[in-house]
């Protein structure tokens, strides 16, 4: 008779243990939750932000424009001015 | 069935109905999560595409504004000789010393603050004046003068008396006048 209660007595303290890591293990998956939703929003912002990239293209093809005159304009200098 | 059995029954069957509540709902929170990052991953990959080609075209831009630079350094090297650097140190304080490394050479820097007199003689001399003096002798002056305030820009707004005067060659375009195609 005994050995049953002592087994009752294991048996609450596994179950008193078992709901106290359940529990924990429960709580931080439900804490990672809005989180991942959290990221879920930055990422989209962030992607939003980032439609204006494609007009570094654009800016690009100005700058190549910029410094094709800044060439033909020193071409002008070179001739126009004496060497040193 | 004995008291003590009895217990027993009921504590392991709670544990097993603990088990199954706590793991269902994590499994719950899993899932939740799972379907989370497969979102997070679609705004990633979106990203990663869409910065991919930045690194290219800034590459592009940079080869586009290092030739620019180069060629504007030669230019200066070119006309200005000894002054490049005291130049390049009046208009970007600061970059003379790496000019210099840029072009392997070394030595002193002189700035020339807002007023660069050589290239006001140079001007003067296109519209008839004197003979600009030469780049060393230009350098040397800049030394000897007391610090001029540094705007970080050169400018000529102080033309010499020949660029102001009328010029000497009926005709010759001027900035000052002397519009004959008006």
């Amino acid at each position: 008779m005994a050995i049953l209660w002592i087994m009752v007595l294991v048996l609450v303290v596994t179950l008193l243990a078992l709901a106290v890591l359940l529990k924990g293990v429960l709580g931080a998956a439900r804490s990672i939750t809005p989180v991942v939703t959290a990221i879920d929003g930055v990422a989209a912002a962030a992607s939003r932000d980032l439609d204006a990239v494609i007009a570094l293209v654009t800016t690009q093809n100005y700058i190549s424009q910029v410094v094709a005159g800044l060439a033909n304009y020193g071409g002008s200098l070179d001739a126009a001015l004496p060497d040193a | 069935m004995e008291l003590p059995v009895a217990i027993i029954l009921l504590l392991i069957t709670l544990i097993v109905l603990a088990l199954a509540v706590f793991l269902i709902a994590t499994i719950v929170e899993l899932g939740k999560i799972n379907a989370g990052l497969a979102s997070v991953l679609d705004g990633v990959g979106e990203i990663a595409t869409k910065t991919a080609p930045v690194n290219g075209v800034l590459d592009a831009i940079n080869g586009t504004l290092v030739a620019g630079r180069n060629l504007l350094e030669g230019l200066a090297l070119k006309k200005a000789g000894p002054d490049a650097a005291g130049l390049v140190e009046s208009c970007f304080p600061g970059e003379g010393q790496r000019f210099l490394a840029r072009i392997g050479r070394s030595g002193t820097i002189v700035p020339f603050g807002e007023d660069y007199p050589r290239g006001a003689a140079i001007l003067g001399s296109l519209l008839g004046g004197p003979a600009p003096p030469s780049p060393g002798e230009a350098q040397a002056a800049a030394a000897a003068a007391p610090a001029a305030p540094r705007s970080g820009r050169i400018s000529l707004r102080k033309p010499s008396p020949a660029a102001v005067a009328p010029p000497t060659v009926p005709g010759r375009l001027s900035a000052k006048g002397s519009r004959p195609w008006e």
